[in-house]
């Protein structure tokens, strides 16, 4: 006899509300069904009423992990509807800022995943180096969440001294080095919670249309910051990890990988900063009319957004956004099947979900 | 530590990109506007079109909905990505309704459910449950005419 377990929307093992249905023979999962919008704000509504200026401040509050990677990809579409180019000094630190989003993301599930196995020392030490990145952000942008980085033609704040935050790069990067990646690439707690579990397939991961580190676990290599580079990515040098596994060991690895990967990038745009301006100017902003799209490669995956104005009006007449975990949710549906109920919270959160993001 | 480091492969599918209006029976060529590789579907179905884009490998991205004034109705924007290329399709809807695509692109499934319940597009031939709306809401109602 099959019967349903409610996992949410308010839940230890949730950080924010949404809502797993799962139905279960014994303690095997059978089925789910996902249930969202715990969290929805009218946030697209809001933004057609609001000028080009609140509106990025509005979207950078959508997630309060990837803020930074919103106002980017508005800023990048509105620039497409203004004609502008923001100069290369602006195209270098949004790629410094946007890799030390990334950092901080990654480094943040990681100590998520580890309590949600039972790995609480593991947890303090991945929350203990997400301080360091948040002080790094914090000495760049005065912010230690909305960092308010980015404006239309370029950024706000300069990078000063480029050398003092390499330091503490190489510092952080040395402790993923000796304790965070070879306690979860090898650690008989971290592969015995991990193998095997949550498995999404290369051809349902294909299907799903799932984006970011949960489509590269999977094995599928896509990553905007190589196969549509914006910023200043086609300037740098670095790889894309893949994992052919699917199961949440690989999306740990593929995360794990792809911290050093940032480290690597980080190092370069910082070192290669070029001089100059650090924005267009403060002339009047003039939109055309039209539909300008933009897509970032974010912590958890593809951001698009799509940005239509009419020519002379201060608001936009449509922000569309769509978020890496509106793509990947649905597939947590396919990864529970088959899965031990103990082993749920944990299946769903290595997709890295944010609801704030999805709703919206 | 096992891994694998993919270089993942840059060069578009020219040849495909350029042949795919040909393949889709489309007589329009692309036209680059706003980051977007646009093609007017003209007469072809949106159920043909999404064949037509499983066919080439294409990943489905999003729908956009837009809302055009003066009662002019809804178009909506199909969006796949094609080796990093975003291509864009618009639908001018002439009953607030056109075909599903679920059936043949599961990934729709949340965003055709979103506009169902965002701007009371209904998408035919399939059942809806509510996605971001809860229960005792109704489904299926423009909400912007629903501010009005």
């Amino acid at each position: 006899m099959s019967y349903t377990i409610p996992m949410g929307p308010y839940h230890p093992a949730l950080e924010e509300p949404y809502k797993l249905d799962l139905i279960c023979e014994g303690e095997t999962v059978q089925d789910a069904k996902l249930h969202i919008g715990f969290n929805f704000r009218g946030i697209e509504h809001l933004a057609e009423t609001r000028n080009y200026i609140q509106v990025i401040a509005l979207m950078e509050r959508v997630c309060g992990i990837c803020s930074n990677i919103h106002t980017l990809t508005l800023c990048q579409a509105m620039e497409k509807l203004t004609g502008q180019t923001p100069p290369p000094r602006a195209q270098y630190i949004r790629v410094v800022i946007a890799e030390l989003e990334r950092l901080h993301s990654h480094v943040l599930w990681a100590g998520i995943a580890a309590k949600l196995m039972g790995f609480k020392t593991m947890f303090m030490t991945c929350f203990e180096l997400r301080e360091k990145v948040m002080d790094i952000l914090q000495a760049i942008s005065g912010n230690r969440v909305n960092y308010s980085m980015n404006r239309i033609g370029g950024v706000n704040r300069d990078i000063e001294d480029p050398q003092a935050i390499l330091g503490m790069i190489e510092a952080l990067e040395r402790e993923m080095v000796r304790t965070v990646i070879p306690i979860f690439t090898t650690s008989t707690t971290a592969t015995s919670r991990c193998a095997g579990i949550g498995v999404l397939t290369h051809e349902k991961a294909i299907s799903c249309g799932v984006v970011g580190p949960t489509a590269r676990a999977s094995g599928l290599p896509q990553d905007l910051r190589r196969a549509a580079p914006y910023a200043a990515y086609s300037e740098m040098e670095f790889d894309v990890p893949v994992q052919q596994d699917g199961d949440v060991r690989a999306r740990l690895l593929v995360r794990a990988l792809e911290i050093m990967e940032s480290c690597k990038i980080l190092r370069q745009a910082l070192t290669k900063l070029p001089p100059g301006e650090l924005s267009t100017g403060d002339a009047k902003v003039v939109f055309t009319t039209g539909t300008a799209t933009s897509r970032v490669e974010a912590p958890r995956g593809e951001v698009m957004y799509s940005v239509s104005w009419k020519e002379s009006s201060r608001n936009p007449s449509r922000v569309h956004v769509r978020t890496p975990t509106f793509a990947n949710m649905p597939a947590i549906r396919w990864m529970v099947k088959g899965a031990r109920l103990a082993d749920t919270p944990l299946i769903q959160a290595s997709i890295d979900p944010c609801y704030s993001c999805t709703d919206r | 530590m096992t891994s694998t480091m993919t270089a993942v492969e840059t060069k578009p599918k020219k040849t495909l990109l350029e042949t795919l209006p040909q393949k889709l029976g489309i007589a329009d060529p692309w036209v680059d506007m706003g980051g977007v590789r646009w093609l007017n579907p003209g007469a072809l179905s949106v159920r043909d079109l999404a064949k037509g884009m499983n066919a080439v490998q294409a990943r489905f991205v999003t729908i956009t909905a837009v809302q055009l004034p003066a009662d002019q109705g809804i178009r909506l924007e199909y969006h796949w990505d094609l080796d990093g290329q975003l291509l864009g399709f618009p639908y001018q809807l002439s009953a607030n309704s056109i075909e599903s695509i679920y059936d043949l692109c599961e990934a729709v499934d949340w965003i055709e459910r979103e506009i169902h319940e965002g701007f009371a597009v209904d998408f035919l031939g399939r059942e809806y449950e509510p996605l971001l709306l809860r229960q005792g809401d109704k489904l299926g109602v423009n909400l912007r005419e629903e501010k009005k």
